[in-house]
């Protein structure tokens, strides 16, 4: 691969990261990042809708009109997230029924639309097919990155696996007690605030005057 | 409408008629100057912002993307019925704790209406069919059951959770009253709280709790702040208080359905043998 596709594949892991630059898909990065798992699973599926609705949508660009492309994305969108999860039903059951609520999800995660609009319909096919894998990936990262914390701070678990040792519980004559407040919502906004902080005292060129 | 174009071939002045003008206006050039511009008449489907083109594009790509899904979903629906028709008795037999058991031959399924007595038009297939829509099911007064060749019987529940409908299998013991195992399901509880339901870990709690106390049925209460009554009484699920009462409520009404049935086989217990802690027994 070139170096230009290198670039788009990996600009939206950091300097053009979808969630902490681009502010794209918060709604979904607070509504799954409570466990690890459902995180991983949501980022690999918005990874194969965004690759994928950025290729059909850049096969279409010279042919759709201007004045109904939005609503074309989203026939796109859907008719792909639906066929996604037919075909996950049908052949991978279990996946499908961890997905479950999370397929409707993705349909309504702003990258996926972002992306189409702002590249895939000025970019050629395979451009907007790296662009499309690599804002999956970026916005998987972050995903991870937060449920990584809730996970560990809410549950005391990863991927379901206790990590902090149930001797150290209150209930259990310890100490500890795990941090309720990281189970709800408003706590992954904070860590997305905290990560976007890091960031941007790290790449001074995202700061704003 | 039949307007021409003419061009000034010398400041590129643009003059709409049917005839070149005899001067410029602009330059003053004569009107041999003008030559007439053949505008190609733009047919509809060049012109990708006319009405005419936004219409067909809309109308085939929406016809092109509804065939493919039905396509998609016709094909497919066949194994995806299989699929969640196997999922069924797989839970069904986890709840019995026989995970690999043959289904077909471990389990006799039928269904009982209010009373309690058995509706011979309902097949075993039937049966597993009715739980695809167990509330119409229960509201037409045909619950199924599922019994193992043992004894031990299986009775489906729904209700509703916070966000959307639960479900759930209670398997009791021969005794209609000690929960062998309970699964349950749900759609959309929040991870981590409500959806705690759907784990082993928290499905275990119910297992050999008691739905009788003595003659009188009271179900399992999922107590917020933590079980009270060891018999009939489960911690509920901190910060899924909602989804907790949902569950508390599906065992009530659900299992409520069955009480004839239930209380029809305890009496044939009791006639039948003096009771003894043989079959109660549980892990």
């Amino acid at each position: 691969m070139s170096n230009k596709s290198v670039k788009y594949l990996t600009g939206p892991f950091s300097a053009n990261n979808p969630v902490i630059v681009q502010i794209l898909g918060i709604c979904s990065a607070l509504a799954v990042t409570v466990q690890l798992k459902p995180a991983i699973v949501m980022a690999l599926s918005v990874t194969v809708v965004t690759a994928f609705a950025n290729l059909v949508m850049s096969l279409l660009r010279n042919g759709v009109p201007s004045r109904i492309r939005i609503i074309i994305q989203l026939v796109v969108i859907a008719a792909l997230v639906i066929l996604v999860d037919q075909v996950l039903k049908a052949y991978v059951f279990e996946i499908s029924k961890q997905l479950s609520v999370y397929v409707g999800l993705i349909i309504t995660n702003c990258i996926v639309m972002g992306r189409v609009e702002a590249f895939a319909l000025a970019n050629k096919p395979w451009p907007a097919f790296l662009d499309g894998i690599g804002n999956g990936l970026g916005y998987g990262l972050i995903l991870v990155i937060v449920a990584f914390f809730r996970e560990l701070l809410g549950s005391g678990t990863l991927l379901g696996f206790r990590i902090i040792s149930e001797s150290w519980y209150i209930g259990e004559g310890g100490w500890y007690s795990n941090c309720g407040l990281m189970l709800f919502p408003p706590m992954a906004l904070i860590i997305v605030g905290c990560i976007i902080w890091v960031h941007r005292s790290q790449n001074k060129d995202l700061q704003e005057k | 409408m039949a307007t021409k174009k003419f061009r000034c071939n010398v400041c590129g002045y643009i003059h709409e008629g049917n005839a070149a003008p005899d001067t410029c206006p602009v330059c003053g050039a004569p009107a041999s100057e003008f030559t007439e511009v053949k505008t190609e008449k733009k047919s509809w489907w060049h012109d990708k912002n006319s009405n005419a083109y936004i219409l067909v594009y809309a109308t085939v790509m929406v016809v092109i993307v509804a065939a493919v899904l039905a396509v998609a979903a016709l094909s497919l629906k066949s194994r995806q019925d299989a699929n969640s028709l196997n999922e069924k008795k797989e839970a069904i037999l986890a709840s019995l704790g026989a995970v690999g058991q043959p289904y077909d031959e471990y389990i006799s399924a039928y269904a009982v209406d209010a009373q309690g007595r058995r509706i011979e038009s309902v097949s075993a297939d039937d049966a597993l069919q009715l739980l695809f829509d167990l509330k119409k099911a229960e509201a037409a007064a045909t619950y199924p059951v599922f019994e193992a060749t043992d004894g031990r019987v299986v009775l489906p529940v729904s209700g509703t959770g916070l966000w959307g409908p639960i479900w759930g299998y209670v398997a009791l013991e021969k005794d209609m009253n000690t929960v062998v195992g309970a699964v349950f399901g749900h759609q959309g509880e929040t991870p981590g709280l409500g959806a705690e339901i759907a784990t082993e870990k928290y499905q275990q709690k119910f297992i050999g709790k008691t739905i009788f106390d003595g003659d009188r049925f009271v179900s399992i209460t999922l107590r917020k702040g933590g079980a009270q009554d060891p018999a009939h009484e489960v911690d509920a699920i901190t910060g899924g208080t909602k989804t907790s009462d949902g569950v508390t409520a599906m065992l009530q009404t659900s299992l409520g359905h069955y009480l004839p049935l239930l209380e029809a086989r305890r009496a044939e217990r009791s006639d039948a043998e003096t009771p003894s802690d043989e079959d109660g027994q549980t892990l």
